[in-house]
């Protein structure tokens, strides 16, 4: 780590994790649950490098992803953050287009 | 406020008012009729659907309080009580699908500044008498978020609108879906599959998943959102493992393989189970209940396993993709619920597309369908 500086809040995190010894208390899921599968394929590419298991179209991954936080990085979390995401796209097929982006707070 | 004003708002109020009246009779529906066989879904902006599934169509709409998410449903034994996590995953609700009433909730968080939230994880007793939830609590400190233990909280579905546990225990965290057996255990998906002693709150493994022990297998790795209630009585859980040829564990040579974890829910038999190499992703699975050595799976096909074979012996292209895979108690049908607003109906025989269900409002997003007979 000693090439890397921490930039955001996740990454200082991170840092001070393994200054204070406590990564093994970081174990590996193999049951997902919210928030925390970020690095599970899926959004980008699928589990075999290719596109063909992604959700066709992506539209119809859009809440499933966006409700349970499953990849807060890429589709905002409409479970704690940003719960009216979608207050005006109720039909992902039809009002995407009302669908924004959105951007956090800096700390104070 | 003057005269004049307060006479032009009298239509738009008369309107309103109107507009909320016929909406709610219309919510409210014919009752379901004895012996037939329904399906429910959620959906956007906060709708539970009834299909009757004697003709493949749209029963009845009842609209649901507070807000849309997950939209995971159990059906009581009872064929009549849908109970749907729902609210941002903070909130159960029992709803009387013969008159859209709603007749349970509980808020489950307990006290002040505490955020609790289920991960999809609740289930029914056998006879309909107790609600199961396990409760992931935050407290929300003014300075600082404080993760709580994870609870298992029990309700008596009884206590009607401001429901609050009749016993909690401690939980494993990480769990997700639930069923319970015929004789009252509560079987969770978490790190491992465990069961549970509703009344002590004592816990067991019933199946290892993380830590399961196969030789030459890699740890398993699940998806699990959709606590499909199936005909078949089984609580089936999907996963993904590699198989290595030898000791050597070189990963590239190594079988990547589909399988599931299933619990008989009648007689709490349990098994572990490949069904075929990995070709494609399933996000949901479900056993036929006319043949045993059939597993249905789901994502941007719909496929058809013979377990004993190991082989995939027919699949469907979907319009689009679908999340959670129900089928009907007879077998004879599948139905494909989730993401978008239309359930697309196939021939389990011949996988042939039968038609699709348009629902009003929006997308299903992550919530569960169940098929049921009242």
């Amino acid at each position: 780590m000693k090439h890397l500086k921490a930039i955001n809040n996740k990454a200082q995190l991170l840092s001070q994790a393994v200054a204070d010894d406590s990564v093994e208390e970081v174990v590996a899921m193999s049951s997902l649950a919210g928030c925390t599968a970020t690095t599970d394929p899926g959004w980008e590419i699928d589990a075999f490098g290719g596109v063909t298991s992604l959700c066709q179209p992506m539209e119809a991954d859009l809440y499933g992803c966006a409700d349970p936080c499953w990849w807060p990085a890429q589709v905002p979390d409409m479970m704690n953050t940003y719960p009216d995401w979608n207050k005006d796209a109720m039909n992902s097929k039809e009002d995407w287009r009302n669908l924004g982006t959105v951007f956090p707070n800096d700390k104070k | 406020m003057d005269n004049k004003r307060l006479t032009s708002l009298i239509p738009a109020a008369a309107l309103v008012l109107g507009t909320a009246l016929s909406g709610t009779v219309l919510a409210k529906g014919p009752a379901l009729k004895e012996g037939n066989e329904y399906m429910i879904v959620a959906n956007y902006p906060n709708n539970m659907h009834v299909i009757d599934l004697q003709t493949d169509s749209l029963y009845k709409s009842c609209d649901l309080p507070d807000a849309f998410g997950p939209g995971v449903t159990q059906m009581a034994p009872d064929g009549k009580t849908a109970y749907i996590l729902n609210n941002r995953y903070e909130d159960i609700y029992g709803i009387n699908l013969d008159n859209c009433d709603i007749t349970f909730h509980a808020k489950m968080s307990l006290q002040k500044n505490e955020r609790t939230k289920s991960i999809f994880s609740f289930a029914l007793s056998p006879d309909g008498s107790e609600l199961y939830a396990v409760q992931n609590p935050t407290m929300l400190n003014r300075d600082h978020y404080r993760v709580q233990p994870a609870r298992l909280a029990v309700y008596d579905t009884g206590s009607g609108l401001d429901a609050k546990p009749v016993r909690t225990f401690p939980s494993p965290r990480q769990v997700t879906v639930m069923q319970t057996g015929a004789d009252g255990t509560l079987y969770m998906a978490g790190a491992d599959i465990y069961k549970v002693d509703v009344n002590t709150g004592e816990v067991g493994v019933a199946i290892p998943s993380r830590n399961w022990e196969r030789p030459l297998y890699a740890p398993p790795d699940v998806l699990n959102a959709w606590p499909i209630q199936a005909p078949s009585k089984d609580f089936t859980i999907l996963y993904t493992t590699a198989k290595f040829q030898d000791e050597s564990y070189n990963l590239d040579a190594a079988d990547w393989i589909y399988g599931f974890m299933n619990i008989n829910l009648e007689t709490g038999e349990t098994e572990t189970t490949d069904f075929g190499p990995i070709t494609e992703i399933y996000f949901s699975g479900v056993r036929s209940p006319k043949d045993p050595n059939l597993v249905f799976g789901v994502l941007n096909r719909l496929a058809k396993y013979d377990i004993e074979k190991k082989e995939l012996i027919a699949a469907a292209e979907l319009d689009h993709s679908y999340y959670c895979v129900a089928i009907n108690h007879d077998g004879s049908k599948i139905y494909l619920g989730g993401t978008f607003n239309d359930v697309a109906i196939y021939d389990a025989d011949s996988m042939e597309k039968l038609g699709n269900i348009q629902l009003p409002g929006g997308d299903m997003a992550i919530s569960t369908s169940q098929v049921f007979i009242r």
